[in-house]
């Protein structure tokens, strides 16, 4: 049986045909000459330099903080501790449960216990080293599989949540099952190593409240929560925008803002605080460490019947983002790309002293994609069958329900993206071994949705206007921390009213401004798509409007162009004309929409949109040192209309490269409650020389009808790099690796092994 | 910084007088100040950033006679007679101007937090060609990290400046 909404299929490669057909915007431009000031380059006049004191055990209780000397210290302007906190000493997204300043008792290497305002940074780091701090050491819990019987790290103990999925009798199915295989996953606890580390300057203003110019995702959002940590009115805080150095989810929740806020507030002077690199690795949030049994049964033809799985999730002190982070991990554990007729999917959400985990590029389902595809690929195994061959028969149809039974929305059908990638001439590239390397081919597949999902709020605003200047102002509330969203919201606007890169200005990120909700889920795209296309025809016909009045040209014949108005081909009035003689006060627009969800009634929701990942990897495996290259990574998605490609292509470069550190190199370990590693040199991201070669094939057969055409894709290209390159090691070497990352040693052992038992 | 270093008292100030995109600077700091601060105390310079202070990711990478070396590792007393460049005084520079049309060409760039540490190192490396050394530009930038892009649109640009990608 066929998908019949299997039609032709359109592939476009991003290549040289498509990225250079526009100039660079003047943003872009002002990054390469060094010239854009992000959060951590701010200066002023008057500014501090606030430190913050961390906790020298993973859990213990606090029995006496001293600052008595730290507050003569040199340059010193004031030192905080947790009674200084003006309202409510906690903070996190989901669950307010970790402290700005701890009370009496810390819960991770990371957690903060008092802080310094002084001159110099020097001086208020030698301020931290005169607190003296009496520690009494607690139990520590450190392992997650046991965290539930351990000592309780918050009220209402250490499992933080636990959710199952579950379609059909499963004990039933597996007694059907011609083949069933049962494995042990391990995925690392990787860090966003963003380069810009946590930091920025707050403000206080002459009316007691604060402006904060930090790294964030969400200036709304923090703004509310800095509100209530400041015992201010919410009118009183203020966050704006700033240029910011990475964040892939590591600045969702509030870093050094509450601790800079109080500080501001008590010197009545701004305060910048910068984290360091060994800082913000002690300190910052982490991917969800998942430890998970994946037990999946299929009958002789590879027709998939059950699937079991039991996760653990270690979160670490703190809630955070990790409920949410479980309910997406289910979600790619049920397997959402395939027809799996039962399953019961479980997971458990668990306190541990282990740092803090929160959200992260992929969240949770890239996890859990790594684990499912594997267990693919070791059923096509014991049935001798291609994995393509396996995939094929099991996918769904663009018209089945999704992983809670929900209504999803493809913009192509899962059985177009498997044959593109399945065609591809890398897939067919046979694998070649010498005394040295040996190579190999996979392939994984994936799927990703947009918006925060299952019971979150989810809406956004939007404003456009037109400044005294003459430029169409379009404004949002999302951050730019890289990702390209201000050149794709420009591209849209001019896309949409035919006018030219020059002619729009885009603001972003002002929490007096637009509420569009966190920038996360990869959301943004999709909400500045939808709100454009409703904002821009009503803005258009206003605007010609005011022009025929000017000019005397009917309205129905004026259209706007490349720097303003035209009727017949010919320009009538620039916009900066209609500014200085029109009604601009008159052209401001405010829209809203709530983010698309799947139009299933009082049912439990999961994600709408939905987008689809095929990612091929080779790979050379050194028979010497075990070491694991990627050479070549070839991704085909469906995920929408690509709006600005240089961005797309960037996007699913950027996440496949952070998917392959996260396969081969990168984890931070803990050993009693401490990382091992706190700087990029123990901590190894990929450089240039570790880079793949990389092809990305866009499948775009969105529907004309469908309403949302365009998705965020700043997520899908991490998907399905893990259980790739694990595809493409056991070609080459006959070893299939299930933890993460990959240890040569591990893999040269089970190599010889292999090799001696030949 | 050790606690140990943090403890004593403060040192005493050390003169050091260099030149630094042109101008010949004086500065009176503690001996081991790094370079990166020296320079961005100063308030005249921001392109070299902090990312790691252990010479690992490149982003506060100066040119030190030429040379691309990364400022954190480098102290005052090391200083005096040296010759700094930033991006901040190689705005006309010909081969900053041919690095730089190649990046945006590609759109290579996103958070952009790094690039001026690949710019200068791509600069240096160009500047090696210059003498006769047929350096690859590859090469040149094994030190930098970039966390955002998977290197794909660096690639790219290295390809425009002469090395096939």
């Amino acid at each position: 049986m066929v998908d019949k909404s299997c039609a032709s299929t359109s592939v476009v490669t991003l290549d040289h045909n498509v990225l250079y057909d526009q100039p660079p915007g003047a943003e872009l431009v002002r990054r390469i000459e060094g010239r854009l000031a992000y959060a951590t380059d701010q200066a002023m006049p008057g500014l501090l330099h606030g430190a913050i004191l961390r906790s020298a055990h993973a859990h213990a209780r606090l029995v006496r903080v001293d600052i008595a000397r730290a507050r003569n210290m040199p340059g010193v302007h004031s030192v905080v501790t947790a009674e200084d906190v003006p309202g409510l000493n906690r903070f996190g997204i989901v669950v307010r449960d970790q402290p700005v300043l701890c009370e009496e008792r810390v819960r991770y290497e990371g957690d903060a216990i008092a802080a310094v305002a002084a001159n110099t940074r020097e001086q208020a780091r030698a301020a931290l080293n005169a607190i003296e701090v009496t520690y009494e050491p607690l139990p520590l819990v450190d392992d997650a599989a046991t965290a539930e019987q351990q000592a309780a790290l918050h009220d209402g103990g250490n499992l933080l949540a636990r959710e199952t999925l579950r379609r059909g009798d499963t004990e039933q199915a597996f007694a059907r099952c011609a083949v069933i295989v049962e494995h042990n996953y391990q995925t690392p606890r990787q860090m966003h190593a963003f380069m810009e580390t946590e930091g920025g300057i707050a403000i206080p203003d002459d009316n007691g409240g604060v402006l904060f110019r930090v790294g964030c995702q969400s200036g709304h959002r923090d703004a509310e929560q800095l509100a209530d940590i400041l015992g201010l009115a919410s009118g009183q805080v203020t966050v704006e925008a700033v240029p910011t150095g990475g964040a892939f989810g590591g600045k969702d929740e509030l870093t050094i803002q509450p601790v800079a806020g109080i500080l501001a507030l008590k010197t009545g002077r701004p305060v910048m605080i910068h984290l360091d690199r060994f800082e913000s690795s002690r300190t910052g949030m982490k991917r969800h460490p998942v430890a998970v049994t994946m037990t999946t049964g299929c009958d002789a033809q590879g027709r998939l019947l059950a699937h079991f799985v039991e996760a653990v999730l270690d979160t670490g002190a703190y809630a955070s983002l990790g409920p949410a982070v479980l309910e997406n991990y289910l979600d790619h554990a049920t397997a959402p790309l395939y027809r799996i007729e039962t399953y019961a999917v479980s997971g458990r959400l668990v306190y541990t002293n282990n740092g803090v985990c929160g959200a992260f590029r992929g969240f949770g389902g890239n996890q859990a994609t790594f684990a499912v595809e594997s267990q693919l690929d070791a059923l096509a195994g014991k049935l001798g069958m291609c994995p393509v061959a396996l995939r094929r028969i099991n996918l769904r149809f663009t018209s089945d329900l999704g992983s809670r039974d929900q209504k999803v929305r493809w913009t192509a059908p899962p059985a177009q993206v498997l044959e593109a990638a399945a065609g591809s001439p890398l897939w067919s590239t046979p694998g070649i071994s010498s005394s040295r390397w040996l190579t190999g081919t996979g392939m994984a597949m994936g799927a990703q949705g947009n918006g925060l999902g299952d019971g979150m709020p989810d809406s956004g605003g939007g404003r456009i206007a037109l400044t005294r200047g003459g430029h169409i102002r379009v404004e949002f509330g999302f951050s730019d921390y890289g990702q390209n969203i201000g050149e794709a919201i420009t591209r849209s606007v001019c896309h949409g009213l035919g006018c030219q890169q020059d002619d729009v200005e885009v603001v972003l990120g002002h929490s007096r401004g637009p509420d569009s909700g966190p920038t996360s889920a990869s959301r943004s795209s999709v909400l500045v798509h939808g709100l454009l296309a409703r904002i821009l025809p009503v803005w258009r016909a206003s605007a010609c409007r005011q022009v025929a009045g000017l000019t005397g040209h009917p309205e129905d014949a004026l259209s706007a162009g490349p720097g303003g108005f035209f009727h017949q081909r010919r320009r009538v009035l620039t916009y900066r004309e209609l500014a200085r003689n029109g009604q601009p006060e008159e052209l401001v627009l405010d829209a809203r929409q709530d983010f698309p969800v799947a139009p299933d009634g009082n049912q439990p929701v999961g994600r709408y949109l939905q987008l689809q990942i095929a990612t091929v990897a080779r790979v050379a495996v050194d028979r010497v040192t075990g070491r694991v290259r990627v050479t070549d990574l070839h991704h085909v998605t469906a995920a929408g209309r690509v709006i600005y490609p240089p961005g797309y292509l960037g996007q699913i470069e950027g996440a496949a490269v952070m998917g392959q550190g996260m396969t081969l190199t990168e984890d931070m370990p803990t050993r009693e409650g401490h990382y091992l590693a706190d700087n990029l040199d123990q901590y190894l991201i990929p450089t240039l020389q570790d880079a793949p070669h990389q092809r990305v094939d866009v499948l775009d057969n969105t529907p004309e009808d469908d309403p949302f055409p365009v998705r965020g894709i700043g997520e899908l290209g991490i998907e399905a790099v893990a259980p790739a390159i694990c595809a493409a090691i056991e070609a080459a070497t006959g070893v299939r690796v299930r933890r993460l990352p990959v240890a040569p040693g591990d893999l040269l052992t089970a190599l010889s092994a292999k090799e001696e038992a030949l | 910084m050790s606690k140990q270093d943090m403890e004593t008292e403060p040192q005493p100030l050390t003169s050091v007088t260099f030149e630094c995109n042109g101008e010949i600077v004086v500065h009176s700091v503690p001996p081991a100040t790094t370079m990166l601060d020296m320079l961005r105390g100063s308030e005249k310079v921001t392109s070299a950033r902090a990312g790691c202070r252990i010479g690992r990711c490149g982003a506060c990478n100066v040119l030190l006679d030429d040379k691309a070396i990364p400022a954190c590792l480098v102290m005052a007393w090391q200083m005096p007679g040296r010759r700094v460049e930033t991006l901040e005084g190689l705005a006309g520079d010909p081969d900053f101007l041919a690095v730089k049309e190649a990046l945006a060409a590609e759109s290579a760039v996103q958070c952009g937090y790094c690039i001026p540490g690949f710019v200068v190192s791509l600069i240096a490396g160009l500047r090696q060609r210059r003498r006769g050394s047929n350096v690859d530009l590859a090469e040149a930038v094994a030190g930098n990290l970039c966390r955002c892009t998977g290197y794909g649109g660096l690639r790219r640009a290295l390809g425009r400046l002469g090395l096939a990608p």
